[in-house]
């Protein structure tokens, strides 16, 4: 089983989601949404009562898994073999928003889907939890520097201590998918995110996202 | 060869990057003159550009490396040939300013490890045998089919020596090695092989770092003769769904003129410790032997490329196979990398591995006699990574192949590699295709 090195779902608690050996970028993303959903209580008892299997198929890419839900725990694993009880179609760069309408039983896609989607905590919470699990990434930044822009104007924030620094700024809903796994640094970076920093810094975040966007 | 050429009006530079590309550029007869002994500017970045020309990213820059930062390309003048006529070609280093070599430079690691082999009183003999398939259409019209359903060159059936191969084929191969003679590199043999279109081309045994050049450029001669004739040739693991291709490479030592992996009885004290080096080192070398996604589909028992980390004794179904008995011709054939690899650093891997063997005198496991295909767990034979993760993760956690080979390349390539894995996985790529078009597109001309 692939373990993980990022926020479990609950301290103490059984992880609810296990995933295949070796397991591919999307079924690392996926664990990290379902670990997500029950640590934040985002759906509360939602994942205890689910059952079924449930295929998820990136909308723009071959990129395909399997999801077995077993009341309170799930096992993923690459590729979708036999037929699901239900089939999602996705956007893998929007948080799992479904590109058409799910196959099979509605209500457990419709209950998959709400699990595959907790909305990231707030983006302050976010990035202190980020730049702490990007503690272990070799020539990590010492200090995060992030400028978020919300509805009330822009916030800043100061995470870290130390001489060497990282600036990142954006939307703040953006910066919480960033920084909580959610949402793709490199794609977020596509769409206007910006950032201050050198290039080997780019490549040392680029490694610290995936950690926590794919526990890489 | 010689420093010089007649009617000279240019002069290629050339060293491969991580990827085992070819890359260099051409500059005039005075430009050359002006800087061949300070080296030539090339940006550090062409140690960090994937196939798709995208920066890799994910690791830590050494020192050296910065905002697109220069190293210079210090030409080896010993390498100059006359590539055809007005064109020079020489094959180069990469360098600091402070004068140090590049530490992930493929064809300073080869250097380093022969001069650490020289300590012991040992030179190392390498030879390559280098697969290649062909085809009949221009490269323009393969580009123009995503590499996918093209016409094997000499015929679509029969495989392996066969000596009917159709008059296309065959002039391909004869002007393959007429251009090797010309630029000096010694060839031994070529032969049908085992795919339709599919060649194995020998090259003649020698140092590792002259081998490691004459590899380099014979893979692009046979690229240069494939443009010419109006025909495709691919070096890629798996060019179809069909059959793989690999590159071993085979490899004795000596001291005072004598070849000391022979013995009269078997493999010599030596050979086996080469042996127990080059076993303990595998797992981790797969990553290196093994560069790209595809390489990975060619690892299916029985169909030629060892699955297992085994050798034996006149066993081609074994990752090693020791060939004894002989005075001269007592040597390893390392059969685990393929055919995309990176020819310095498939060479670095072997003499890292043969290395830590001889230093640490580690004996190897238990010969295999019996077939090392489809071994069941209980022989506590280990089967060979067959992904570019658990290669990686290999790599990573080896300690012999970080002493040899240096923290700073393992953490290198390890990243560039989770960098390919995360493009093939996120961009396209379907590992339940046979062969998915990401992989054409990706790895048909390159390396």
């Amino acid at each position: 089983m692939t373990e993980t090195t990022t926020l479990p779902a609950r301290v103490g608690a059984v992880d609810p989601a296990s995933l295949e050996d070796d397991a591919t970028p999307l079924v690392r993303l996926i664990g990290r949404a379902l670990r997500a959903s029950v640590r934040d209580d985002h759906v509360p008892d939602a994942f205890d009562l689910l059952s079924g299997t449930v295929a998820v198929r990136s909308h723009d890419t071959p990129q395909t898994a399997t999801i077995r839900f077993d009341r309170g725990t799930a096992a993923v694993s690459s590729g979708v073999l036999g037929q699901p009880d239900a089939t999602l179609v996705v956007d893998l760069h929007a948080r799992f928003a479904p590109t058409e309408e799910p196959s099979g039983d509605a209500a457990l896609a419709s209950a998959a889907l709400t699990v595959l989607q907790p909305p990231p905590p707030p983006w302050r919470e976010a990035a202190a939890q980020f730049w702490e699990t990007a503690r272990v990434v070799k020539g990590i930044p010492d200090v995060l520097v992030v400028q978020a822009h919300g509805p009330d104007g822009p916030q800043h924030g100061r995470f870290g201590e130390g001489t060497t620094t990282y600036g990142i700024a954006g939307p703040a809903d953006l910066l919480a998918g960033v920084f909580s796994g959610a949402d793709d640094f490199l794609v977020a970076l596509a769409a206007g995110l910006q950032v201050r920093g050198t290039l080997s810094q780019l490549s040392v975040m680029t490694a610290a996202s995936w950690k926590v966007r794919f526990d890489v | 060869m010689s420093d010089t050429s007649t009617h000279r009006k240019a002069v290629r530079l050339e060293a491969t990057n991580h990827e085992g590309s070819l890359l260099g550029k051409n500059v005039s007869p005075a430009k050359f003159e002006a800087g061949k002994d300070s080296g030539f500017a090339f940006a550090d970045i062409l140690f960090a550009i994937d196939l798709n020309n995208e920066i890799v990213l994910g690791d830590v820059f050494p020192d050296w490396r910065g905002n697109l930062f220069d190293i210079q390309m210090v030409p080896d003048m010993a390498t100059m040939v006359e590539w055809k006529p007005g064109l020079d070609s020489v094959i180069g280093d990469y360098w600091l300013k402070d004068g140090t070599p590049v530490p992930i430079c493929p064809r300073n690691l080869v250097r380093k490890l022969v001069a650490r082999l020289a300590d012991h009183g040992y030179g190392a003999t390498v030879a390559v045998e280098i697969e290649a398939t062909l085809f009949e259409e221009p490269v323009q019209e393969a580009r123009a089919r995503g590499y996918r359903d093209l016409t094997p060159l000499g015929g679509s059936t029969g495989a392996t020596y066969h000596l009917a191969r159709s008059n296309d084929w065959v002039a391909y191969m004869e002007a393959v090695v007429d251009r090797l003679d010309q630029v000096g590199i010694t060839w031994e043999a070529w032969t049908d092989e085992a795919a339709p279109g599919q060649t194995e081309l020998n090259l003649a045994p020698t140092d590792p770092v002259q081998l490691g050049d004459s590899w380099a450029r014979t893979r692009q001669v046979m690229r240069e003769v494939a443009h010419e004739l109006g025909h495709t040739v691919s070096f890629m693991a798996k060019p179809t769904a069909g059959f793989g291709q690999g590159a071993h490479i085979n490899i004795s030592l000596r001291s005072d003129g004598v070849n000391r992996f022979y013995a009269e009885d078997g493999p010599s004290e030596l050979m086996r410790h080469a042996v127990g080096g080059l076993l303990a080192t595998m797992e981790g070398n797969t990553s290196i032997a093994f560069p790209q996604i595809t390489s990975y589909r060619r690892l299916v028992d029985l169909t030629g490329p060892p699955t297992t980390v085994s050798w034996g004794v006149n066993n081609k179904t074994a990752a090693v196979r020791a060939i004894t008995g002989h005075p001269t011709y007592s040597r390893l054939e390392y059969r685990l990398p393929g055919a995309d690899v990176n020819p310095y650093l498939a060479l670095a891997g072997v003499l890292a591995g043969v290395l830590a063997g001889i230093e640490r005198r580690i004996e190897p496991p238990q010969e295999v006699t019996d077939m090392a295909w489809c071994l069941p767990e209980s022989c506590g034979v280990r089967r060979i990574p067959d992904t570019m993760s658990k290669a990686g993760a290999a790599l990573d956690a080896d300690p012999l192949l970080r002493e040899y080979l240096g923290d700073e390349f393992v953490d290198f390539w390890v990243a560039s590699r989770r960098w390919e894995w995360m493009e093939f996985h996120t961009k396209g790529g379907d590992p339940f295709a046979e062969l998915s078009a990401w992989e054409s597109q990706r790895y048909f001309e390159f390396p």
